[in-house]
């Protein structure tokens, strides 16, 4: 078995009063590929602040390498959704992907010759290149997602968190994104949030299923039982193979 | 135009008034690029019109109404911006009270001052014709002071207004160049208030940078072109009203409304040709 590179210690988590997240555990494990996954509201995007270090727990302890919750910055990268900005900012597609370089103590305007040659090479390998000098407004769905994951790959993170990464794009591009995200797994520790379980179970190693509490599961294990125990509804299973 | 000219080779008050514009474009189009992407001119408007608490004050004690105007922008931005980072849900009501508060303040300390001061009227609705070679020291110092903060800590600026927590995930303390950046928003407030005066204030921190928005696609480009739609609109203000003879503050701000909405109406139609 890899080594634990996150571990999440009975931890549990309220918004004024209203617990979302009651008594969780979880071991991630060092170039894992794991889903969470879980209805809306289910506490999941919450679960995922915890990790980035957004949020305190309430109760229990978070630990990453053993390392303090918020030494994060080079060792974690991170692909928001799209709603945490706003499409007509002044940017273009290379101006964001830098931003990945950005810490606190640096300076000035210019960013150093070994960064910027960085930025190429990610740009390349998510054959977003020929779009460098583009305004973000004038990308899709599909690309602009590239371009938050190239930016999030730019520090050389060890691990990769996405949340909802394919909630606005259609299937052939959701299929392209995982396919690339498969690719980086093998020597990176991936966790992405879902809510399409049918979809990234042909893709990731495990699923955490949250709903206020979790349950985790190998991807084979998965049933219709309990998806139906997860969103209260029978889901149609749609079958696939690893 | 011909009599704008020569008089403005006869009289210091005009050349005056015309580096007062080109000095104001500077913080007008760095500051208020940040007040358009960062969507906060409801804010910006309450630290303008908190000001004048400050001035009233200075008059009362008969001090520099215009260091009074600085001590309060930076009191109500820190203020305005702490409380706001802890009661977000409440930011719309919490402007409105700073934004009469100062105004209230102001105006009970000057209605407690003895004799008529028609300087006040220039500060709430701008006397460009009015400004000293001081004056215009004191603006470029503050220009100076917006440039330098915004050069050294444009990534940081640009990643905090950008992606709030992404910059806090790369370990930017996005609170505090929040805190700063609403500071150096007061700064150049002050810097405006001579041009058109607190009460029209935001019309030049808003305008010029969202004609800017429509053509390019990268912050650092805003701020020049910002800046020199911003030096256009106020220096034909001034050259307009000087012709007409009508109050400069308002034709400035009436040009600049003018410019931005022609140039959403150019915008419009270039898309759908």
């Amino acid at each position: 078995m890899n080594k634990v590179v996150i571990d999440i210690d009975n931890v549990s988590f309220s918004y004024g009063g209203v617990s979302v997240l009651e008594e969780v555990s979880l071991k991630i494990y060092e170039d894992e590929f794991i889903g969470i996954i879980g209805p809306n509201a289910s506490g999941k995007s919450t679960l995922l602040k915890l990790i980035l270090g957004l949020l305190e727990p309430d109760k229990g302890t978070i630990s990453k390498y053993n390392a303090d919750t918020r030494n994060v910055h080079n060792h974690i990268g991170y692909v928001p959704q799209h709603s945490a900005f706003s499409r007509d900012f002044p940017i273009t597609v290379g101006e964001v992907v830098m931003m990945g370089h950005i810490s606190a103590p640096e300076k000035f305007f210019r960013y150093k010759k070994k960064e910027i040659e960085r930025t190429k090479q990610v740009l390349q390998k998510l054959d977003i290149e020929s779009i460098e000098k583009r305004h973000i407004e004038k990308l899709s769905g599909g690309q602009l997602q590239r371009v938050l994951i190239a930016r999030a790959l730019v520090c050389q993170p060890e691990i990769l968190i996405l949340d909802e990464p394919t909630s606005s794009v259609d299937m052939r591009v959701e299929e392209d994104i995982f396919a690339l995200l498969k690719n980086y797994s093998e020597h990176m520790t991936i966790i992405v949030v879902s809510h399409d379980i049918a979809f990234i179970s042909g893709y990731v190693d495990r699923v955490a299923c949250v709903n206020r509490t979790l349950v985790c599961h190998d991807t084979e294990s998965i049933s219709g039982k309990m998806i139906e125990d997860l969103y209260g509804t029978p889901v149609k299973i749609i079958q696939h193979h690893h | 135009m011909n009599g704008f000219i020569t008089a403005l080779t006869g009289y210091t008050f005009l050349q005056n008034a015309i580096i007062a514009c080109l000095l104001a474009s500077i913080g007008c189009g760095v500051i208020g690029s940040y007040v358009v992407v960062k969507r906060i001119s409801f804010l910006t408007g309450g630290i303008a019109h908190s000001v004048l608490a400050g001035m009233g004050m200075a008059y009362f004690y008969n001090a520099s109404p215009i260091i009074g105007a600085i001590i309060a922008a930076l009191i109500s931005s820190v203020f305005i911006g702490w409380i706001n980072l802890r009661w977000k849900e409440h930011e719309d009501v919490l402007i409105a009270a700073f934004w009469s508060a100062g105004m209230a303040i102001g105006i009970l300390f000057l209605s407690q001052t003895a004799g008529y001061n028609v300087d006040l009227m220039s500060y709430l609705f701008g006397n460009i014709l009015l400004i000293t070679s001081n004056d215009l020291w004191l603006m470029l110092l503050l220009d100076l002071v917006v440039l330098v903060a915004v050069f050294i800590y444009y990534k940081q600026f640009l990643a905090s207004v950008f992606d709030e927590e992404f910059a806090r995930l790369r370990g930017i303390k996005t609170e505090l160049f929040y805190i700063l950046l609403l500071c150096l928003i007061s700064i150049t407030i002050v810097t405006l208030i001579q041009l058109v005066g607190l009460i029209m204030v935001i019309a030049l921190l808003t305008l010029p940078a969202a004609i800017a928005n429509q053509y390019v696609a990268s912050l650092h480009k805003m701020f020049f072109l910002s800046a020199v739609v911003c030096a256009i609109i106020s220096v034909v203000g001034v050259v307009l009203s000087f012709e007409q003879d009508l109050p400069t503050g308002s034709v400035i701000v009436l040009t600049a409304c003018f410019a931005y909405f022609s140039s959403v109406i150019f915008k419009q139609f270039i898309n759908n040709k």
